[in-house]
């Protein structure tokens, strides 16, 4: 299929003696959007890390765009179309919100979308001169996302997206989200259900390193055997 | 242009006023010395723009200053080589680059920050040094090399010659003024941006995109270049180059001044550079031994008393007069 973004293929990782991944398989079409979820442990920000090309996997392959992106380094896998957010809100705290998209808006060649679309974008365009070390939780996390925007990625990786909001942030954060869905293909880890609900997309649950289940969300959310993981009853 | 641009702008030109007046007022010797302490300025300046804008300290840039000085005394004191001032300066900038980019390559992109860093290049100027002293038939060994050529070279059909006091301080002012100049407007712009963006987190800015490694080395090389430069104007007003150039105590000497003028200021550094050297023969002439206690106390007393250095005096002086009067 030519509209295949990123694929992993039978990824397999092992630290030492344990073995944090075994046999994932992921496709990301263009355009998708889907949700990678598991209680704490299962494997989800160690498969993100495979699948940014940060970690290289002892097993199987991660391809984006037929390019093989194990081991390359972090700033040519971002020029490449691949944009991340990491767990802890890192943005750069001595540097103004604009100054931080600006930043984020000069690692790629030829940036399309002017920063003052991006802070509207991310509801910060009355904060564009704070410092966003000042900036309260939910703000940075939204930065980071319009950082990520910045680079004008082919995939968003999120990881944690909603980590520390309020259920309010975490329903706008969603919707932010679906509104961006047809632009580029989105891969989202999370731990909260209420936002992989609001989204409704395609959905992988990992469980202990493996697949355990794969669909899309109303089909997962019904499965006994989700319910279980999630409720530490297995 | 936001504030602290502006304020910036400001001393520069008072600085840059002054620089043109001192001539009218001071005496041959005084503008020698304060010409000399210039050039440490320059010196100064060069670490602050690696040091102040990428938070990486280095503890051996006196090997770039040596390195300059050592490529110019051999340029110009060999006789087959015409222009030498010129090609000699040019080679030192050049030399002193060279040996950043290799050093710097292996370090930046062996993913070498922090401490780490500060500790190889303190070893990389203890080498240099002891190169100096041991390879005699070049360097001249302890003594070093002496009778450097004051610098002189042909612009335009007009001679420029260097010799007397007045021409080369006017030579030496007016190339510290452009590089402090341009060293400034690189780091208030995308560049220092984004090195402030690196020093924050540099795994986030790779993930945008930015070959951080890439970035660090040019600036580290920029950096060595300059003090390559100082280096080579040193040994010319000199007359003479010594291993000490490029030793320890230097080394030490211009993180002094770096963070007794403020690091991150570029202007700040240069002045650190000129009072310290003022206050050190001041004191030095009623005792010598009394010199290094003393600056080992100013230097105490900065870190803890104004972090930001003896430019931020007039910021935190306002600050507490606004502080006094909101709170009758």
């Amino acid at each position: 299929m030519s509209d295949v973004l990123l694929q992993a293929e039978n990824v397999g990782i092992r630290f030492g003696g344990l073995q944090a991944l075994e046999a994932l398989n992921l496709t990301v079409r263009d355009k998708e959007l889907c949700c990678i979820i598991g209680p704490n442990g299962a494997g989800k920000s160690t498969f993100l890390n495979v699948l940014t090309g940060t970690l290289r996997p002892t097993s199987g392959s991660v391809r984006f765009l037929g390019h093989d992106i194990a081991g390359l380094p972090l700033h040519r896998i971002a020029r490449l179309g691949i944009a991340r957010k990491f767990q802890i809100p890192s943005v750069f705290p001595s540097l103004s919100v604009e100054d931080n998209l600006k930043v984020a808006r000069w690692g790629v060649p030829s940036p399309v979308r002017p920063v003052g679309e991006l802070l509207e974008l991310v509801a910060l365009t009355d904060r564009a001169a704070t410092l966003a070390g000042e900036l309260a939780h939910g703000q940075k996390q939204w930065l980071e996302i319009g950082m990520a925007l910045a680079i004008e990625p082919r995939l968003l990786l999120l990881d944690e997206p909603t980590a520390g909001m309020t259920p309010q942030e975490t329903l706008a954060t969603a919707e932010m989200l679906l509104r961006l869905k047809g632009e580029f293909s989105i891969v989202a880890v999370e731990h909260d259900i209420r936002f992989v609900r609001a989204l409704n997309c395609e959905t992988l649950v990992l469980h202990q390193g493996r697949r355990l289940r794969s669909g899309p969300f109303h089909d997962i959310e019904t499965d006994e055997m989700v319910r279980d993981v999630y409720l530490g009853r297995r | 242009m936001i504030a602290r641009d502006r304020n910036w702008l400001l001393i520069f030109a008072v600085c840059v006023v002054l620089a043109i007046l001192y001539p009218f007022i001071a005496d041959g010797y005084q503008l020698t010395v304060i010409r000399d302490a210039l050039i440490f300025g320059l010196f100064a300046a060069s670490l602050d723009f690696f040091w102040g804008r990428t938070g990486i300290l280095c503890f051996g840039h006196a090997a770039f200053f040596g390195i300059g000085g050592y490529i110019m005394a051999l340029v110009t004191l060999n006789d087959a080589i015409p222009f030498g001032s010129l090609l000699g300066i040019m080679g030192a900038v050049t030399g002193a680059a060279f040996v950043a980019a290799i050093i710097g390559y292996f370090l930046f992109f062996g993913g070498i920050r922090g401490s780490y860093f500060t500790i190889v290049t303190l070893a990389m100027g203890v080498i240099c040094q002891q190169a100096a002293v041991s390879w005699s038939s070049v360097t001249g060994g302890d003594s070093g090399l002496i009778g450097i050529p004051p610098i002189e070279f042909d612009v335009g059909g007009t001679h420029v010659d260097l010799s007397q006091d007045l021409p080369s301080y006017i030579f030496v002012a007016a190339i510290v003024a452009v590089v402090v100049l341009g060293l400034w407007s690189i780091s208030r712009g995308r560049w220092g941006t984004v090195l402030t963006a690196i020093q924050d987190n540099e795994v986030r800015a790779a993930a945008l995109g930015h070959n951080a490694p890439l970035r660090l080395l040019v600036t580290f090389v920029l950096s060595a270049a300059i003090a390559g430069l100082a280096g080579a104007l040193y040994v010319c007003m000199a007359g003479l180059v010594a291993p000490d150039l490029s030793g320890l105590l230097l080394s030490t000497e211009v993180i002094v001044w770096v963070a007794v003028g403020g690091r991150g200021t570029l202007l700040g550094p240069v002045l650190g550079a000129i009072f310290i050297q003022r206050a050190q023969q001041t004191i030095s002439s009623f005792n010598p031994s009394l010199w290094p206690l003393l600056l080992g106390c100013v230097f105490v007393v900065i870190v803890f008393v104004l972090p930001d250095g003896i430019l931020s005096i007039y910021a935190r002086l306002k600050a507490l007069l606004n502080g006094r009067r909101s709170t009758p």
